[in-house]
């Protein structure tokens, strides 16, 4: 279609409104005035960003990446039961729970999640599966980096998940803090690890 | 079904508006479902007596006008003429009375879903969301326990989830005869207990995890495994032994995860023992066989399937070949290898019977079993069962429960003819005849039935001489009816495939000219192509091999130690042709091993000891493991001479056709009961739980098998000057095996021996059989 | 004391009436003697004629009960004497039994031939050992006498007695849980039907009777049916032991014939406790709905008491003047139901785990007054719907007493505790103030 002819409207509603100027004053006002936007952009404020050099934070719940967090003394706070498998729509959370013993200790309580896969090339960060965590350890980060080049690295097993250990924390497993129990983890009793839960 | 129904007295109710009608007797519950009114309950099973416990099932009843002042458990309550229900769907009463009695349920049940096993499952979860408050008022303390306690090595118990429904202790005490747990203490501090010193070993026990409303009873294997979302369920049939009892297997990602009862009331009810339920980790061994394997230079190396197929072809290529099918075949594989024998390597020399042996076990198979429809519900009409080379519990558990019931139910009589009173027994309330084993044919010929009786007789009776003789002989005076239960699943089905000497399919005497020209029609193939004489046995056939008359065995799923005492030199000089789940001591000596699919990996069917039919299908979905059949049927191919079927449909339907057979059964000559061997004899058999090799990797199963002792009588005690406890050694002039003495209720001179704990390999350490004569002594 | 009709404690202040001279001494044995001269089935129409109503709580007629025993069934018979009185204020038979226990033998003969039972069992508490003791002696004395044994009197009767004490739980005093504790099971109650009548101990038709009803029959066999109906009311003939307990100043046993009320029993008892009044009480133990003072006129007969909507129960009259908390008194009751509770059916051991915790809630001042109405919610989901009568006697006192005190369960709330000093309730605190 030349641009000298009349575009042929589609349906007749459109017909009338499209009318491409050929030459004239009014032709060149119009023109200055898309320049003055060019313009004046030139004083604005610089929305884009340089991305990946500059990185900008992203609203407080963004849905990102998701994390397994911890109690205070580094057991895990998940306990395998897949509520957030079973919530999830996409099915991209595969779970298996496992039994704790007092030897081989990972969460508090009867049980802990052994396998843990979020398949991200499944997963529409809709936050359902944290809304089902009744332990609160599944929480999601605001990372939102998630490209690979395969299929594989993109789904994350527990070590991907799992927040990374702080001050104070051990890694699991380990016994519970001394002269607790499951009570005292689940009621916020337990605010840090104490030496003699080093796993021997 | 053209058989007349019984005459019952028929009831009519009104139930929430709707009439309906059901025999008398009925409890209201089962009316109301009976119209799709589910009244929920907790204590309340079909197959219990009623309790009326949990009180979650209350409802308004009218009779005649006159109202009953407070709702009534519906699961306590028979039907009556003229009665008027009204369930929650119709009376606030009977809705605010379950609300009530849910909440209440709730004041004491911890909140801890998210880790327990029955979650997502639960009963009580379930009928909480459809009968319960939204919300709990109840603010106060809950009772606490100790999280779960072992009550036996595979049965966990959450006391603090339980609801006291008194579901597992009934069915302990009423179904199996094991009252190993019963309540304790009192009050909500109410629990179930067991007697500190005598865990939960019932060989029933899987039932009561099956039975639990909530998740207070589950099962060490499955603890956390999964949850139901996860699981696909499949339609199974046991491959333990010959009951036939319908499962449900549960695969995770190709992984069986656990089995389940399933709900067949002709046959197994709702039940099934703990080894259907909890033997299932053989088929995920780390040690399975993967690929083929043939020998190069003396070492089995591993082989693409063509290769392998050619090398087996080529090595029973125009030999003369003897085939081994083993006892736990489908019946399409048996099939299988019965035309493959015939048709493919033209031989008669097939055995199904990987164990002990005899041919007059043969002829009467042959005579009175094959063909034969006696079923379990011929023991629920029975007017006395006999039982003979048989223990029901150890043996064949469903036909124990069956028969447990009816003497609960009717006080049937029963008897044991055995050389030791087993528990067993004692909760049959059996007459106990003593004999010392081999002489059961003598005690037979004292009987006297009617055509009402079932003679049950279990496979090791061969090893009396004359024992199955004189089944017979009692048969045919009393018109009684011949169960012979076979202890494997596939023997029964092996046996009407044709997988053995002087059967052809559907029990066509071999020996029957039209028979084989009958079976050489359908199999498309020249009919004196068929041999005319009956074939070898098992431990013939090992004896030919070795010395060197058959040079090529075809060996599926055969453990040789299984059998008495066998030569192993023909396995040395033979071709063999392994198809096996697993390294044993045939594919050691093997030329070709194949690997074979484990039964959740095929498709098939089963022939309970009733004859039967039990199909099931594939429940692992994703497989490299092919069946018997159709290895066999690239082997035929390979050899020139198909099978004419490579698929389990295919080769169904072929036996179809071939399965009855409306000519002249064979004919049975009696053989005499032998003498008595002198001094000590030998007793022994194979228990429910054992060293078998459908056993391996279960260790919460292994825990609550029976202990390995030697039982001997107080009489033969004293003449050894041995105690209860004390080391005995037994042996024979193939070696010697020693165990602890328990003091038991045997016949004098015998002592009793597992036939196969892993401390007691009767057939492998001593080789020699029930009444054999043994050596016994006291200390190693 | 004109209204006291004594019968069964005639002689209890005499030193030797446990004995069986001194039973003997006041034609104790003879009504045996004439029994077993008479045709059993006329013994039961006699005590048919009687009116003789349970006095175990039920208040069911006790010759009906054995006239529903088959006869010429070939089976063996039984009767079993409930001697397990454990309730709150119910103190009637163990006096009994301490005072006379021949009479018990006597009716327990009287009975057995009646319903053809060749064994008959006393299943008594545990706890009360003397009474065990004195019960155990009498039996032996009466095997010695002849009166029990083979062909006792030469009647051609036979009948062993035996005496099996209890462990001491309140639920073994209903009667199917008793048998199955007698039969060495657990003590819980049993489905019926099948009723004892037909399948009782052992499977086989079984009595099982209070031990102050079996010990009236001996005096109705001496006497006659006519005599005993012309004491008591229309429909609840006959004379009763009512006990007395509490804030009275002289508790005890009061024999009188049914029908009396508490206002004459209080003349009789000497009246509420001396500088106080009447504030309530309970007409037959503590699993009854209680009364208060604007009851005082009601006959204590079975029509009447229910008409008032409470039950005549064990007639045990447990008295509470104005000093006791009632929410206090009924708290205890509760403990008691919640540490008695079997554990068989969920309403009520789960609702009385419950209700205590409520309660002791309450009686701390904490809740509000909508917790009464969940009180009362759950109290009403518990009555008629647990399994045996245990339950609804626990829901009974707490409905009872917010219906007549609700007040005083606010006052708690308001307060922030319970208003009451528990010392004012006490009897030593009335001996002070006596003195």
């Amino acid at each position: 279609m030349s641009e000298l002819e009349p575009k042929r409207a589609i349906d007749g509603a459109a017909e009338e409104s499209i009318h491409i100027p050929i030459a004239g004053p009014a032709s060149l006002f119009t023109q200055l005035k898309g320049f003055w936007v060019t313009f004046a952009a030139q004083f604005k404020k610089v929305t884009t960003v340089q991305y990946p050099e500059v990185k900008e934070p992203t609203a407080p719940r963004f849905h990102g990446r998701h994390q397994l967090n911890r109690h205070p003394d580094g057991l895990e706070k998940c306990i395998g039961c897949e509520l957030c498998a079973w919530a999830c729509p996409a099915d991209a959370i595969y779970v298996e729970g496992a039994d704790n013993s007092d030897e081989q200790r990972y969460s508090p309580g009867e049980r802990y999640g052994k396998v843990y896969q979020i398949n991200y090339l499944r997963c529409i960060f809709c936050g359902l599966c944290i809304e089902a965590c009744p332990t609160r350890a599944l929480t999601m980060t605001n990372e939102y980096e998630l490209a690979d080049d395969s299929r594989k690295k993109l789904i994350f097993e527990k070590e991907d998940l799992l927040a990374p250990l702080r001050s104070g924390m051990l890694q699991p497993p380990h016994p519970y803090y001394p002269g607790t129990d499951d009570q005292d983890y689940y009621h916020g009793r337990v605010t840090e690890a104490h030496p003699s839960q080093e796993q021997k | 079904m053209t058989a007349v129904q019984p005459q019952t007295d028929l009831i009519t109710l009104t139930i929430d508006g709707f009439e309906v009608t059901v025999p008398k007797g009925t409890l209201v519950i089962r009316a109301a479902e009976q119209l799709g009114i589910q009244i929920p309950r907790f204590c309340d099973h079909p197959l219990l007596s009623p309790v009326g416990a949990c009180r979650q099932c209350l409802v308004d009843i009218e009779i005649n006008g006159r109202a009953f002042p407070k709702p009534q458990a519906s699961c306590t309550i028979p039907v009556e003429n003229g009665m008027v229900v009204k369930t929650q769907l119709t009376s606030e009463v009977a809705h605010k009375a379950q609300e009530g009695v849910m909440e209440f349920l709730l004041v004491n049940h911890p909140l801890d879903c998210p880790v327990c096993d029955k979650g997502g499952e639960c009963p009580l979860q379930n009928q909480a969301m459809t009968s319960g408050r939204g919300e709990s008022r109840f603010e106060g303390k809950k009772r606490t326990f100790e999280k779960p306690i072992n009550i036996s090595s595979q049965v966990l118990l959450d006391r603090e989830r339980c609801i006291l429904c008194a579901r597992c202790t009934r069915f302990s005490k009423e179904i199996a005869g094991d009252p190993f747990i019963d309540m304790g203490e009192r009050g909500a501090l109410q629990q179930v207990a067991i007697y500190e010193k005598d865990p939960f070993d019932s060989y029933f026990s899987g039932n009561t995890v099956q039975i639990c409303p909530v998740g207070a009873l589950t099962g060490s294997a499955y603890r956390f495994r999964s949850r139901p979302f996860d699981l696909v369920s499949t339609p199974s049939v046991c491959e333990h032994c010959a009951s036939g009892c319908s499962l449900r297997t549960d695969v995770r990602r190709n992984k069986t995860l656990r089995r389940l009862a399933g709900n067949d009331p002709e046959v197994n009810e709702e039940w099934n023992c703990d080894k259907g339920r909890w033997a299932f980790q053989y088929t995920m061994v780390k040690d399975r066989i993967a690929t083929p394997l043939i020998r190069e230079n003396g070492v089995l190396r591993e082989a693409s399937w063509p290769e392998a197929i050619a090398v087996a072809a080529n090595g029973l290529q125009g030999k003369k070949a003897g085939v081994l099918v083993g006892g736990r075949a489908t019946v399409e594989d048996s099939y299988a290898y019965a035309k493959f024998a015939r048709a493919t390597l033209g031989t008669n020399d097939i055995d199904f019977r990987s164990r002990p042996h005899s041919d007059e076990e043969r002829d009467f198979l042959a005579a009175h079993v094959v063909g034969s429809k006696v079923r379990y519900s011929d023991i629920d009409t029975a007017d006395h069962v006999v039982l003979v080379g048989f223990e029901p519990e150890e043996e064949s558990p469903i036909v124990f429960l069956r028969i447990r019931k009816q003497v609960r139910k009717r006080a049937l009589s029963v008897t044991a003819i055995s050389p030791w009173q087993t528990r067993g027994f004692k909760k049959l309330q059996a007459k106990y005849i003593g004999v010392a084993p081999g002489a059961e044919g003598n005690a037979l010929a004292q009987l006297s039935l009617t055509n009402q009786s079932v003679i049950v007789v279990g496979e090791r009776l061969c090893e009396s001489a004359g024992g199955l003789s004189a089944v017979a002989e009692l048969a045919r005076k009393s018109g009684a009816k011949i169960a012979w239960v076979p202890r494997r699943a596939g023997e029964r089905g092996a046996l009407e495939a044709g997988a053995i000497g002087n059967l052809l399919p559907g029990g066509r005497p071999i020996s029957d000219a039209a028979a084989r020209v009958d079976v050489a029609a359908a199999w498309s193939i020249e009919s004196d192509s068929i041999p005319t004489s009956a074939g070898s046995d098992s431990k013939a056939i090992f004896a030919a091999a070795a010395r060197g008359e058959i040079k090529a065995l075809v060996i599926g799923g055969v453990d040789p130690f299984d059998m008495h005492a066998p030569d192993f030199a023909g396995l040395e000089s033979a071709f063999v042709l392994s198809l096996e789940l697993r390294p044993s001591a045939i594919t050691e000596r093997a030329d070709v091993v194949l690997p074979v699919a484990a039964v959740t990996e095929k498709s098939g069917s089963f022939m309970s000891w009733e004859g039967r039919t039990r199909s099931f299908e594939q429940a692992v979905p994703e497989t490299p493991h092919q069946s018997d059949l159709y290895i066999l049927s690239l082997i035929a191919e390979a050899l020139g001479k198909p099978l004419g079927f490579s698929t389990v449909r295919g080769a169904a339907k072929e036996f179809g056709t071939l399965a009855n057979w409306d000519g002249a059964r064979a004919s049975f000559t009696s053989h005499p009961v032998a003498n008595a061997a002198q001094g000590v004899t030998l007793a022994s058999w194979r228990q429910l739980l054992d060293n078998g090799s459908l056993q391996v990797n279960e260790p919460n199963l292994a825990g609550t098998a029976r202990k390995a002792v030697a039982r001997i009588n107080a009489q033969l005690a004293a003449k050894l000057g041995v105690a209860n406890g004390d080391l005995v050694t037994i042996s024979t002039d193939h070696g010697a095996l020693s165990l602890n003495v328990e003091l038991s209720d045997l016949v004098d001179d015998v002592v009793w021996l597992p036939r196969n704990a892993v401390a007691s390999q009767s057939l492998r350490m001593l080789g020699v059989l029930n009444g054999a004569q043994v050596n016994i002594r006291k200390g190693l | 004391m004109s209204k006291l009709t004594p019968v069964l404690s005639a002689h209890w202040d005499e030193p030797d009436s446990f004995t069986l001279a001194g039973y003997q001494r006041h034609g104790g044995y003879n009504a045996m003697k004439k029994a077993l001269d008479m045709d059993a089935d006329a013994v039961i129409a006699l005590v048919k004629d009687s009116g003789l109503r349970g006095r175990g709580g039920a208040g069911f007629p006790t010759g009906n009960k054995w006239g529903f025993i088959p006869q010429g069934d070939n089976k063996d018979h039984y009767l079993v004497v409930n001697a397990d009185e454990s309730e709150p204020g119910t103190c009637k038979d163990t006096p009994l039994l301490m005072a006379n226990p021949h009479v018990l033998v006597e009716g327990v003969i009287i009975a057995s031939y009646a319903i053809r039972a060749k064994h008959a069992f006393i299943y008594i508490r545990g706890e009360v050992t003397h009474v065990t003791r004195r019960l155990l002696q009498a039996i032996e004395d009466a095997y010695k006498a002849g009166f029990l044994g083979k062909n006792i009197l030469g009647k051609g009767f036979d009948l062993e007695l035996t005496l099996h004490i209890g462990a001491g739980a309140y639920i073994c005093g209903e009667e199917t849980a008793l048998l199955d504790s007698l039969e060495g099971f657990r003590g819980q109650p049993r489905l019926r039907p099948p009723f004892p009548a037909i399948a009782g101990l052992y499977a086989r038709p079984t009595v099982v009777n209070n031990v102050e009803s079996i010990a009236s029959v001996p005096a109705i066999i001496e006497k006659g049916a006519e005599w005993f109906t012309s004491l008591g009311t229309e429909k609840s003939k006959g004379f009763t032991l009512y006990s007395l307990s509490g804030h009275v100043n002289n508790p005890g046993q009061f024999e009188a014939p049914l029908g009396i009320t508490l206002r004459e029993l209080l003349e009789l008892s000497g009246g509420v406790r001396s500088g106080h009044r009447l504030k309530f009480w309970t007409p037959g133990g503590s699993s009854t709905p209680i009364f208060t003072d604007a009851h005082l006129d009601t006959p204590l007969d079975y029509e009447s008491v229910s008409a008032a909507g409470s039950m005549l129960g064990t007639k045990a009259l447990q008295i509470f003047d104005e000093t006791t908390c009632v929410l206090r008194a009924v708290l205890r009751w509760t403990e008691f139901y919640k540490h008695e509770s079997c554990g068989k059916c969920t309403p009520c051991r789960e609702g009385t785990w419950w209700l205590v915790q409520i309660l002791r809630d309450l009686e701390n001042g904490k809740g509000t007054e909508a917790d009464l109405a969940k009180l009362l919610d759950i109290c009403d989901n518990l009555l008629g719907r647990s399994f045996c009568a245990l339950g609804d006697g626990a829901a009974s006192p707490i409905m009872s007493s917010i219906k007549y005190f609700r007040g005083e369960y606010i006052a708690h709330l308001t307060n922030g505790g319970c208003p009451f000093d528990p010392v004012a309730a006490t009897l030593f605190a009335s001996s002070k103030a006596g003195a």
